[in-house]
């Protein structure tokens, strides 16, 4: 090998070196263990094959009700997460006096730690002396105050709320830049020939969003596989694991129950979902840039 | 010609409906404002909606102190402070060989990095806290700076890499002519040119590192190395009664992250949508 072959592996070593320890190598491994039981502390590990799989889904109830609240939160992000980010980034894509007040003001929550949020997301919704309930009384509409986050049937809705509420900003300043880059020509044409501004935004705006629309699609989807720290945080999955999604199930599992081989399952059928998400995503950003 | 009017009456809706959910977006962080500087006796009797009176400024002492704020603060700044600029630095290096030298690997290896970002961190835990344990650098901080660069580095290097594709390439021939090496070139031509991309990146990996829960959660098993997320669950823990003390350690744990936004808000903008253009 010349020097010149060498020199671009010594620019790339460092990163390829830690991604390779502290992602790639894990996640292999962790694929690997999902054919084990083990409790992570004997110094055997059963080979089962693909049982940790088929136990997850013919037996494990919690996996199942994880699997539907992970879909739940995707469906809901993609329409009134997305939606309310677009809705908002129109509503802000004019020349508009505290413009950039509007948009600091919806985007700020979204530098803030998922724990934080839960924390004080909990005391809003705390049963006798949170915001909601109090302010449902002071509206007269008491009988519709409850323990919000202590009822498994409103569990979910309420930190889906919160995570709404933190989360919002990012599609919006997506969409915010994704409208910079129209011009306005198209805009001025479709007004001489007589276009409706609902035209215009259906068959003007959101087809040269496209580009801005596969990023929040991909960005959301992944996000409401990931999600973790505000369920964490605010319910820790309960009551009555009505909370638990992938993420948080597979580390009570692992870490809690001592379940290697069921959590690196779970993790697997993680990864497995994200993949199919992303790599068409990933095929399509790296094709383009050849060009 | 030049803009198209909009009829006053739309735009004064407009406001009107920007106010309200700019309302709705700030009330959560007044109430617990309103909490945090309530005595415990003022929350159980004053209505909701009440301003404090008098204002219990101690509260936040308090909460400083008994949940140990200013450690945390210190241990996650340990944190940021080496895993931020380090980070960037290995970056940035794998960044410039995939744009700048020949290389027949590079949009596969690009491809192969971007796989990373698809991997949740829970795919990750078992196998690296063995890792940890078998190296012993379980709650050490060469343990925890290597793991969290480990995670920065997919999102850094498409970060990085869509900005250097940006660099005119005769910027570099020049600087061959003149006698730069490559690590010259890195050092003294791509990287000054790359500012931009790089504030923006140093800024979202602060708040990333500043804000992240499940590594420290798993990793930071010392009570003194705590990061300021795992600190403020612990406190919540130990405090889940006293809802004054409570906000007020939310609201302490909020104020970098609202100082760092506040002072570099249109790099947040710009570096989203600079990674849309990608």
């Amino acid at each position: 090998m010349t020097t010149k072959t060498i020199k671009p592996w010594l620019f790339l070593m460092p990163a390829l070196i830690i991604y390779l320890t502290v992602i790639f190598i894990p996640a292999l491994y962790t694929m690997y263990l999902s054919l084990f039981s083990w409790n992570g502390v004997s110094s055997s590990k059963v080979f089962v094959g693909l049982n940790n799989y088929s136990d997850l889904f013919m037996h494990d109830t919690v996996f199942a009700k994880a699997l539907k609240n992970n879909l739940v939160w995707m469906i809901g992000s993609l329409t009134l997460m997305v939606g309310s980010g677009l809705a908002l980034a129109l509503l802000l894509n004019k020349k508009l006096k505290g413009r950039i007040i509007f948009r600091g003001v919806f985007y700020f929550p979204y530098v803030l730690s998922g724990i934080v949020v839960a924390t004080g997301w909990a005391w809003l919704y705390n049963p006798t002396q949170g915001f909601v309930n109090k302010l449902l009384t002071m509206l007269g509409l008491e009988h519709w105050t409850q323990a919000w986050l202590a009822d498994p049937k409103t569990a979910l809705y309420a930190v889906f709320i919160a995570a709404m509420w933190q989360g919002i900003g990012q599609p919006m300043v997506l969409f915010l830049a994704g409208l910079q880059t129209i011009p306005q020509d198209p805009y001025e044409a479709a007004l001489i020939d007589g276009a409706k501004s609902h035209q215009s935004f259906w068959y003007i705006t959101l087809p040269l969003l496209r580009e801005t629309f596969l990023i929040v699609i991909a960005t959301t989807l992944i996000g409401s596989m990931k999600v973790y720290d505000i369920i964490y945080g605010m319910t820790g999955g309960g009551p009555a694991e009505s909370t638990q999604v992938l993420s948080t199930w597979m580390v009570s599992q692992t870490f809690k129950f001592a379940n290697i081989g069921t959590g690196s399952a779970i993790a697997a059928v993680l990864v497995l979902i994200c993949m199919i998400v992303i790599i068409p995503y990933v095929y399509y950003t790296t094709k383009k840039s050849h060009v | 010609m030049g803009e198209i009017r909009i009829h006053p009456a739309i735009n004064v809706l407009r406001y009107a409906i920007l106010i309200i959910l700019a309302a709705i977006f700030l009330i959560p962080v007044l109430f617990i404002a309103f909490t945090a500087l309530k005595s415990k006796g003022d929350l159980m009797t004053s209505p909701f909606y009440a301003l404090p009176n008098p204002f219990h400024w101690e509260n936040f002492s308090k909460a400083w102190n008994q949940g140990n704020m200013g450690l945390y603060m210190k241990n996650t700044l340990i944190i940021c402070l080496v895993k931020v600029p380090l980070g960037i630095l290995i970056e940035a290096l794998a960044a410039y060989s995939l744009t700048r030298m020949v290389f027949k690997w590079n949009n596969l290896l690009f491809a192969f990095f971007l796989v990373g970002m698809m991997i949740p961190m829970q795919a990750t835990l078992v196998p690296l806290n063995m890792f940890l344990n078998k190296t012993h650098l379980v709650s050490t901080y060469p343990g925890i700076f290597l793991i969290y660069i480990g995670f920065g580095i997919p999102f850094g290097i498409l970060i990085l890499r869509g900005f250097f594709r940006t660099i005119p390439k005769e910027i570099d021939e020049s600087a061959v002519i003149d006698g730069c090496g490559e690590m010259g070139k890195f050092l003294r031509i791509i990287l000054p040119l790359s500012m931009p991309a790089v504030a923006t990146l140093v800024i979202f990996d602060f708040m990333a590192t500043w804000n992240e829960f499940l590594l420290a959660q798993i990793f930071i098993t010392k009570d003194t190395m705590r990061t300021i997320t795992t600190g403020l669950m612990a406190f919540k823990g130990e405090h889940s009664a006293d809802y004054t003390l409570m906000n007020a350690g939310v609201l302490i744990s909020i104020l970098p992250s609202l100082i760092v936004y506040l002072l570099f808000q249109k790099y947040f903008v710009s570096g989203l949508a600079g990674s849309v253009k990608g």
